[in-house]
């Protein structure tokens, strides 16, 4: 058999040796232009994909702690530059490339994540002009969101102090690195939850020029959100005239730069005060045309016939009312002499039905009825006597004392009253008590 | 009495409310809505608007505060 001279290698040798060999002939890091395709994003936060161009595939991987430094959103076709190192894995027998750094090809990762996001958002409707909020005219209370050192705060406060009276509340937050957008978001919604005690009419959102870099996190999702969601009316007032950021493009109005601030936020007060002055004179002109206006119908109304001769109103007035008396005179006279007559008339009526005779037949119908009803109730009566006595003598014949007037007695011991029925009742020589008809008689039991 | 309640209304709104009752009086005055008694009133009104305007523009101050974020993550 030949298998003594032929060395045989375990799986796992021959995959060691493989990796060594692919250590030594490879450089440890090198970079890599290609074409992403296969992109399969996990939810364990690693990526998987392949990076091909016309005739080769190279199968990579990056793990989520390297993937989320990616400001840009990786797609199939984006052409990149990826860096790492190339090795192999064991449990599928492949090697493969570990990404720990992606950059677009063409544009700048900034840039791309910019525009990229940009087109996300703008989709999902969140630089509608439906949404945004408009400002309150006369704010009192003016919240700022920058730093406590940047010159942005100081730009801001002259801005707005040059034109209108009133309170900034500074809330220092960082505005640029590793976390700032997500403390300026969450100081947005900590204002927004606070608002009822703090009372901010507006908020204003910003920092003063800088890189794309810097003004980065003023382009993360997670601000564009928070100022979305305020409640608050916010402006974005970042970096320089040229500068446009995500928060810009969100916001509910936008100021170019800090130093603008004040002139999208408030009015300017010399400008209301004069408006104050020419609504006063106004005022004044108005009311006083008024006054001449009314003044001049009150000189129409005096002008008029009943107020030139007064007197003579009062004396047509007295006329009418003299004449209204005198009609009232006749009426009432002729009202009481008809009423007079009337009255003769039922005198007579009443007179020749001759009253005195009416009542006489009357009187001899009631006697006659009286002494009828008189032999009725007679009979009555007679008839009811007659009952009652034949009742009474039979309920006389129920009387227990009309049997002792027959002869029969009662027998009663006379210690204690008790009737006596049986010879078993008494003892010798105990005392009884005989009722009889009339009287009672005592005697003593002898035998028995 | 009246004079008095005018007034103390007029004390209490705000520079918005107090614009906007302004603009409403003087209108009303100018296209002659309103009866001469009621115009009156509505003058002494407006008079006493604007000197509020002018208190609240004199009264705010320009002024600094600083907001401490909410200690416990917000919890009330």
């Amino acid at each position: 058999m030949a298998s003594e001279q032929v060395k045989i290698y375990t799986v796992g040798q021959v995959t060691t040796l493989i990796k060594t060999t692919l250590e030594n002939g490879l450089p440890g890091r090198l970079t890599v232009r290609g074409e992403i395709s296969d992109w399969r994003p996990h939810s364990s936060g690693h990526c998987y994909f392949s990076l091909k161009d016309e005739g080769a595939v190279l199968p990579c991987v990056m793990w989520g702690s390297n993937f989320k430094k990616v400001k840009f959103k990786p797609e199939n076709g984006l052409a990149v530059f990826a860096t790492g190192n190339v090795d192999v894995y064991e449990p599928q027998g492949k090697y493969q490339f570990y990404v720990d750094r992606m950059e677009p090809a063409g544009v700048g990762a900034l840039q791309l994540a910019f525009e990229q996001l940009v087109k996300r958002l703008a989709a999902q409707g969140l630089f509608d002009e439906a949404h945004k909020k408009p400002l309150p005219k006369y704010p009192r209370r003016i919240g700022v969101l920058t730093s406590e050192s940047g010159a942005a705060i100081d730009d801001i406060k002259k801005s707005i102090f040059d034109r209108w009276p009133c309170v900034l509340c500074l809330y220092p937050v960082p505005v640029q690195g590793e976390g700032a957008a997500e403390k300026i978001a969450s100081a947005i919604k900590d204002v927004n939850r606070r608002n009822d005690k703090l009372k901010l009419d507006i908020l204003i959102v910003g920092r003063g020029g800088g890189s794309l870099e810097d003004l980065w996190a003023f382009n993360e999702e997670v601000l564009a959100r928070a100022i979305y969601d305020s409640k608050i009316p916010i402006i974005s007032a970042v970096g320089h005239e040229i500068d446009t950021t995500i928060a810009d493009l969100v916001a509910d109005a936008r100021a170019s730069t800090p130093t603008k601030a004040g002139v999208v936020a408030v009015p300017d007060a010399r400008e209301v005060l004069e408006k104050l002055s020419s609504a006063q004179s106004r005022l004044t002109g108005d009311i006083e045309s008024v006054i001449e206006l009314a003044e001049q119908r009150l000189q129409t109304v005096c002008a008029s016939a009943a107020f030139r001769n007064p007197i003579l109103q009062v004396h047509n007035r007295q006329q009418q009312l003299d004449e209204m008396g005198s009609n009232l005179e006749e009426l009432i006279v002729d009202m009481l002499t008809d009423a007079r007559e009337r009255l003769n008339g039922y005198y007579e009526q009443v007179v020749r039905l001759e009253p005195h005779r009416l009542i006489g037949r009357k009187m001899v119908e009631v006697n006659e009825l009286t002494s009828r009803a008189n032999a009725a109730v007679s009979v009555l009566l007679g008839r009811a006597g007659l009952l009652l006595t034949a009742q009474e003598n039979r309920l006389a014949g129920l009387n227990p004392r009309t049997v002792l007037k027959r002869g029969y007695s009662i027998t009663t011991l006379k210690q204690t009253g008790m009737v006596l029925k049986n010879a078993s009742q008494v003892q010798m020589g105990d005392t009884l008590v005989t009722e009889l008809a009339e009287n009672l008689i005592e005697s003593k039991v002898i035998k028995k | 009495m009246a004079k008095e309640e005018i007034k103390g209304d007029v004390g209490k709104l705000t520079f918005e409310q107090a614009i906007k009752e302004l603009t409403g009086i003087v209108g009303k005055i100018e296209q002659g809505e309103i009866a001469l008694g009621d115009s009156l009133q509505q003058y002494e009104k407006g008079m006493a608007l604007i000197k509020q305007c002018r208190k609240i523009l004199q009264d705010a101050e320009k002024r600094i505060e600083k907001i401490a974020a909410e200690q416990d993550g917000g919890k009330q």
